[in-house]
């Protein structure tokens, strides 16, 4: 037996935001192999786009499944999503060009299971357990995979375990500077689950609102855009990097000042060193 | 011998340095309402207690700190390979974690308290200015002193995993250790002085919590002040000591049965700590419970 504990309707509604979440995903996935057709790595950002596109479907997502009493706090949501994700995330890099759409196919199966299992051998018997976490595997695995493609300039399995280091003028292959040796999957990995279930936490509540909890989740997903692109200096050329790093600030501080419009819209009231107002009966 | 020296030399070294991050880890979470506490923090204006306490609910500690202590961790191997100097890398590292430790502390305030506006909780800007900064200064020592752990573990110690790896291990560890050890005092007893010590919170008083300070109203800089002095070092010791006790066993124990040593001995110190825990719950209970005397505050 659960309760649905919040009803709170309105907005745009889940399925066209599942849509142009998973559409635009994956076309800023693809976005990001210009960098093979033209040998740079200056299309590196849209890995970072495509990070920001999927987290705010899953961000949603998370919405429409913890509106249900599901015993567990919201944190616990990013963590599956992404726990779920990166199997078929680091299993797809190595089908090198259809990586994106293998990852989104094998994250859903995964997530349909852990889904199946929930519901029907745990017995939680929430309405919406299946679809979401078949979703959020799926916006988990395309999540990692726009981190790797920011941080490395692509998402094959030998882009990801090989980096370069310069010693005494040569140029040699290592496998510990690179985004798997030297475990920045880990970062990714906790950059997206905490981003993803950040706006719903933040934002739950009887005055929770779609616009503002969407805008956070933007803001979310370009301060971590901002951290990735900082880490990719490491493995990419500096020039694209600087692309990233400017993209993601400027996406930063326009969300932010956003959400910050939004929330004063809706606070109660805006008070800088005030009392505590007079409430009747207290 | 020599290595052993080192080894138990590097081990000192993270204690120490784990007491701090326990502490200021604690301090941090406590002057943010994050962790259990929270709930009540959050429940109080539904009750029609408004209050100046500061509300950052980002997530539970430990994936809170994975993510700061890893992100710190990330940074700075990025810098490392970028050839900067470790200690360099390490401060601008736990800087730009903490910048973004900052950001969602005020997104998660200000979205909270924007959803309570039904029941009239004002979003403040002094709160969020004031208490935000200090927040940060606590979790720049907090995630320093668990980078500089991590880094010495790999670096001195030899360990094979990568840097943002062991971050994001030791950074759950901490969160961990400062939410089961310093939260209760925070939760149960500062934010329910108006109730009996040791009482709990009865479903009558929930949300009811204490707003109003020695002089004019309570705001989580008082709360930080108060529990920094028992809850944060209770926390310290709890971090130091797992790190120093699961160091120490490593080092001197690894060499005996391939490996099986180290596994023995942690086995052990579980045991004792096991005793030792038994003991003063039993101690505690003879001397403050149970309560028998809430049936006569009643009547």
């Amino acid at each position: 037996m659960t309760v649905k504990v919040e009803v709170i309707e309105g907005g745009i509604p889940h399925n066209k935001i599942m849509i142009a979440g998973i559409v635009s995903t994956l076309v800023c996935l693809y976005l990001t192999y210009l960098n093979v057709l033209t040998s740079t790595e200056m299309f590196s950002f849209f890995g970072g786009l495509a990070v920001i596109a999927a987290l705010i479907w899953g961000s949603h997502t998370i919405k429409v499944l913890c509106s249900y009493g599901i015993g567990t706090g919201v944190p616990s949501a990013g963590m599956i999503a992404f726990g779920s994700g990166v199997i078929a995330m680091l299993l797809a890099t190595k089908f090198g060009f259809y990586a994106p759409i293998v990852a989104a196919v094998l994250a859903a199966v995964i997530g349909f299971i852990l889904g199946y299992v929930s519901n029907n051998i745990l017995n939680m018997k929430i309405p919406a357990m299946v679809q979401s976490l078949t979703e959020m595997a799926v916006v988990g695995a395309l999540t990692l995979m726009g981190f790797a493609a920011l941080i490395t300039g692509g998402f094959t399995f030998a882009g990801l375990t090989t980096g370069h280091v310069t010693v005494m003028g040569m140029t040699l292959l290592t496998h510990e500077q690179s985004f798997l040796g030297g475990c920045l999957i880990a970062v990714a990995f906790l950059l997206g689950a905490i981003a993803i279930q950040h706006p719903f936490n933040a934002c739950l509540g009887p005055g929770w609102q779609q616009d503002r909890m969407l805008m956070l989740t933007a803001e979310c997903g370009f301060l971590s855009m901002i951290a990735a692109a900082i880490m990719s200096f490491a493995l990419i050329s500096t020039g694209s990097a600087i692309i990233s790093l400017l993209i993601a600030i400027i996406g930063w501080v326009y969300t932010y000042k956003e959400y910050m419009v939004l929330s004063k819209r809706d606070a109660a009231a805006w008070l800088d060193a005030k009392p505590i107002p007079e409430v009747e009966g207290h | 011998m020599e290595h052993i020296v080192f080894g138990i030399g590097i081990t000192a070294l993270t204690g120490a340095l784990a007491t701090v991050a326990g502490a200021a880890e604690d301090t941090e979470s406590n002057i943010g309402s994050q962790g259990d506490p929270n709930s009540q923090v959050q429940l109080a204006p539904q009750m029609g207690f408004l209050h100046r306490i500061f509300n950052k609910a980002v997530a539970g500690e430990p994936p809170a700190y994975g993510l700061w202590c890893c992100l710190g961790a990330g940074f700075a191997w990025a810098f490392m390979a970028m050839q900067f100097n470790a200690v360099l890398a390490i401060v601008l590292g736990s800087v730009l974690a903490v910048f973004v430790q900052g950001v969602y502390a005020t997104t998660a305030y200000v979205g909270r308290t924007a959803s309570l506006s039904k029941f009239g909780q004002p979003v403040y800007v002094d709160i969020l200015k004031s208490m935000t900064t200090v927040t940060m200064a606590h979790a720049f020592i907090a995630i320093f002193a668990t980078v500089t752990i991590c880094y010495l573990i790999n670096t001195a110690l030899g360990h094979p995993f990568p840097l943002p790896l062991l971050g994001l291990i030791w950074g759950i560890a901490l969160g961990a250790a400062g939410s089961a050890t310093g939260n209760p005092y925070y939760g149960k007893e500062r934010q329910y002085q108006n109730q009996k010590f040791g009482a709990g919170v009865p479903i009558s008083a929930s949300g009811n919590i204490v707003r109003y300070a020695e002089a004019g109203e309570r705001n989580s800089l008082d709360n930080g002040w108060f529990t920094a002095k028992i809850g944060g070092s209770a926390s310290g010791i709890c971090f130091g000591l797992i790190v120093f006790l699961e160091l120490w066993r490593t080092i001197l124990f690894e060499q005996i049965a391939a490996g099986w040593g180290a596994i023995v001995v942690g086995v052990l110190i579980i045991l004792v700590f096991t005793v030792i825990d038994r003991y003063i719950e039993v101690w505690a209970r003879k001397n403050y419970g149970p309560y028998t005397e809430a049936k006569e505050a009643s009547s």
